[in-house]
């Protein structure tokens, strides 16, 4: 039934969006995290990316966590000898993290959070109103 | 919800209300309409999908129906048979939105604002079928003298 499957689709879209709010907690819990070792890699950021697939249970496309990956961009560089991370020349590495990114990032994922509700919410009023039709 | 070819399968001495083209024609756009919504939420769930394009159903078109009418199928004669080479085609077809507003760099071109406003064009639509579904049954009472 049309209905209910919109109501599972829009279920999972809500669950790889949660997913994606996992990933850029982790990122932002990461913004400071450096090197262990001198000279060593500091966090790289993690991305993700979705996919619409078939979900063979329900016979219907479902949207799916693809990939969580890694950022490949570069670190940025700063000079901090006293760092136990700095390495020979006395530079630390630091995560290719940008906050700012992270937080429109989140800001969308919530959006498509609250679309994804919305519309479990019409196609639960929607049912609503065709059982109604029994009265 | 009722295939649109139910009134097919029933007896022909049985009163039911799809013998009445009315209800027919609501249940047929009560279906549709769901389609569409089971369509608005693919599309508003892959609103960060990479590549993907948006969707919406193909309108009820009467043209359209007759067609479906009109197409043959070899008969099958024995359950062993393989069916025909028409398939029983999906009531309503979904296509690729030919033309969208903007296309995201990641390839996407779903408008959460375009879809929303189509979630709740559906849904206004579905409680006008609803009403006029029921204002029917309601005459059909008053017709058997239980009428409100």
């Amino acid at each position: 039934m049309d209905l209910m499957e919109s109501l599972m689709i829009s279920a999972a879209g809500m669950r790889v969006q949660g997913e994606r709010l996992r990933v850029i907690s982790e990122n932002i819990a990461n913004v400071d995290s450096v090197s262990e070792v001198p000279g060593g890699d500091p966090y790289r950021r993690k991305t993700i990316t979705f996919q619409n697939a078939l979900d063979r249970e329900l016979g219907t496309n479902l949207v799916k966590v693809k990939k969580v990956g890694l950022d490949p961009s570069e670190f940025t560089r700063k000079y901090d000898p006293s760092n136990p991370a700095a390495d020979k020349a006395g530079y630390v590495k630091l995560p290719n993290v940008n906050a700012l990114i992270e937080m429109n990032d989140m800001r969308e994922a919530q959006r498509s959070y609250e679309a994804n509700l919305k519309v479990i919410e019409v196609s639960r009023g929607m049912l609503q109103r065709t059982i109604d039709l029994l009265r | 919800m009722m295939p649109a070819n139910a009134n097919r399968l029933r007896r022909p001495d049985s009163m039911d209300l799809f013998k009445i083209p009315l209800f027919q024609r609501l249940t047929e756009r009560m279906n549709w309409l769901g389609a569409r919504e089971k369509v608005i939420a693919t599309n508003i769930a892959n609103a960060d999908t990479p590549q993907y394009q948006p969707k919406d159903v193909v309108p009820l078109d009467f043209g359209d129906h007759l067609k479906k009418l009109a197409a043959v199928e070899p008969m099958r004669t024995d359950p062993k048979h393989i069916q025909g080479t028409i398939p029983p085609a999906d009531p309503v077809d979904s296509k690729k939105q030919k033309k969208t507003y903007e296309t995201a760099p990641a390839g996407n071109s779903v408008v959460l604002e375009e879809q929303m406003m189509k979630l709740s064009q559906t849904q206004a639509d579905y409680s006008q079928i609803t009403n006029l579904y029921k204002k029917h049954v309601d005459m059909l009472k008053t017709a058997i003298g239980r009428g409100a």
